[in-house]
């Protein structure tokens, strides 16, 4: 055990953040693993294609993603703070705000509304 | 040889390029004045100061880079680099002009100094870089960029992030890059990012003008400092995504310690604190 030093083992400590509050998140493993799904669903709205498809028909978009049944309900039903406490980033998240011309600050107020995750 | 000529840090956001885009009238008013008076400054300064590059640290937002394949580092190879379309359509801008074999020559000097960044033939910037820049490197009318760049992105996004030392320490071997660089080019190295903000979460909106000030100090007077700090630490004084100060912080580690600022501004406004330092070294000012 001597190769893991005392310094090694207290920069593995600190490269995690552990002792947040609850108010305050971060996007790492968990969030990653958990929103993988939505997170490749908005990120395709990218392209103007993706955006015509979801403006024509959602519940094909939706088809390609492979996404849950309570997945695609966060979708249908614009629910910004399930989406987040699901795992999309709110880098992507603004994605899926444009195609659906949701103001930043609704999502805001909604965030704000939340009580945390 | 090439020469470390400059610094600047800017915060970068979507908000900056909506008020731009408005043109003169939003611009010049009351509103964005605070922010968008001090950038004309640094325009002046960096016209007067004529660079012949641009390193821009800065990260993307997932319009990019995505979780298939998010790297730590990300460093242009390319001769030039369009504006990605973040999902409301490109802004209207051309390319920005790049420098392969300046890029290349980055490259090479980072992998020999143990930093390895993935390397990008092609790269579309979002407004990590095109938030801040035009309004110190575009000349309106004249339709153009005025100064070629290599952008270096830095994960932010998903962690785990390199560490503020790690950043540090990636400015140190950029400045080595540059001095490294057979070319005759003065190059001004860009951090954008930051500060205070939180946009998820109930704490939505949060801006710590305080701990802001004290980061923008820190920055000019004992930026080694930041070093010690934790990502959980960044992120309960300035919000979980002002960790983009890392940003400013390898910029800052790639200018001589002697640097000073010759602007300097921050205006706290909505859900963002908006900092900007336009760094001079060696003697070279405005």
């Amino acid at each position: 055990m001597s190769e893991l030093t005392q310094d090694y083992l207290d920069r593995l400590d600190r490269v995690q953040p552990k002792n947040l509050p609850g108010d305050l998140d971060l996007f790492d493993e968990e969030t990653a693993t958990r929103g993988i799904r939505l997170n490749k669903a908005a990120y395709s709205l990218k392209d103007e294609a993706q955006r015509t498809l979801f403006l024509a028909d959602e519940e094909r978009w939706m088809e390609q993603f492979e996404l849950t049944d309570e997945e695609k309900g966060l979708v249908r039903r614009r629910d910004w703070i399930g989406l987040w406490r699901n795992g999309l980033s709110i880098y992507v998240m603004v994605k899926l705000s444009g195609v659906t011309d949701t103001p930043l600050p609704e999502i805001g107020r909604q965030m704000r509304e939340s009580g945390g995750k | 040889m090439a020469r470390v000529i400059g610094g600047i840090g800017a915060s970068h956001a979507p908000s900056m390029e909506h008020a731009y885009d408005a043109g003169d009238e939003v611009r010049e008013a009351e509103e964005w004045q605070p922010l968008f008076g001090p950038f004309q400054e640094v325009a002046k300064w960096l016209e007067e100061l004529e660079p012949d590059r641009l390193v821009v640290i800065y990260n993307d937002h997932m319009d990019e880079f995505f979780l298939n394949a998010y790297p730590t580092f990300a460093l242009g190879v390319a001769d030039t680099y369009p504006i990605a379309d973040e999902g409301f359509g490109a802004r209207p801008f051309p390319p920005l002009p790049g420098d392969a074999k300046f890029g290349w020559h980055i490259a090479r000097s980072l992998v020999a100094d143990e930093f390895d960044p993935t390397i990008c033939q092609e790269l579309e910037v979002d407004h990590g870089v095109i938030s801040p820049l035009p309004m110190v490197d575009f000349a309106e009318g004249e339709g153009g960029w005025k100064i070629p760049i290599v952008p270096l992105a830095v994960n932010v996004i998903l962690h785990p992030l390199p560490t503020p030392r790690r950043c540090w320490k990636l400015g140190q071997a950029l400045r080595r890059a540059i001095l490294s660089y057979p070319e005759d080019l003065g190059v001004v190295v860009v951090g954008t990012g930051g500060l205070s903000h939180q946009l998820t979460g109930p704490r939505f909106g949060a801006v710590q003008e305080e701990w802001d000030r004290e980061f923008m100090r820190i920055m000019v007077e004992e930026p080694e400092s930041l070093c010690d700090l934790t990502h959980e630490e960044l992120i309960l004084r300035g919000g979980t995504e002002s960790v983009e100060v890392v940003n400013w912080l390898a910029m800052r580690g790639a200018l001589p310690s002697n640097a000073r600022p010759v602007v300097e501004a921050y205006y706290p406004h909505r859900i963002m604190g908006y900092g900007l330092q336009a760094y001079a070294v060696n003697g070279v000012t405005s």
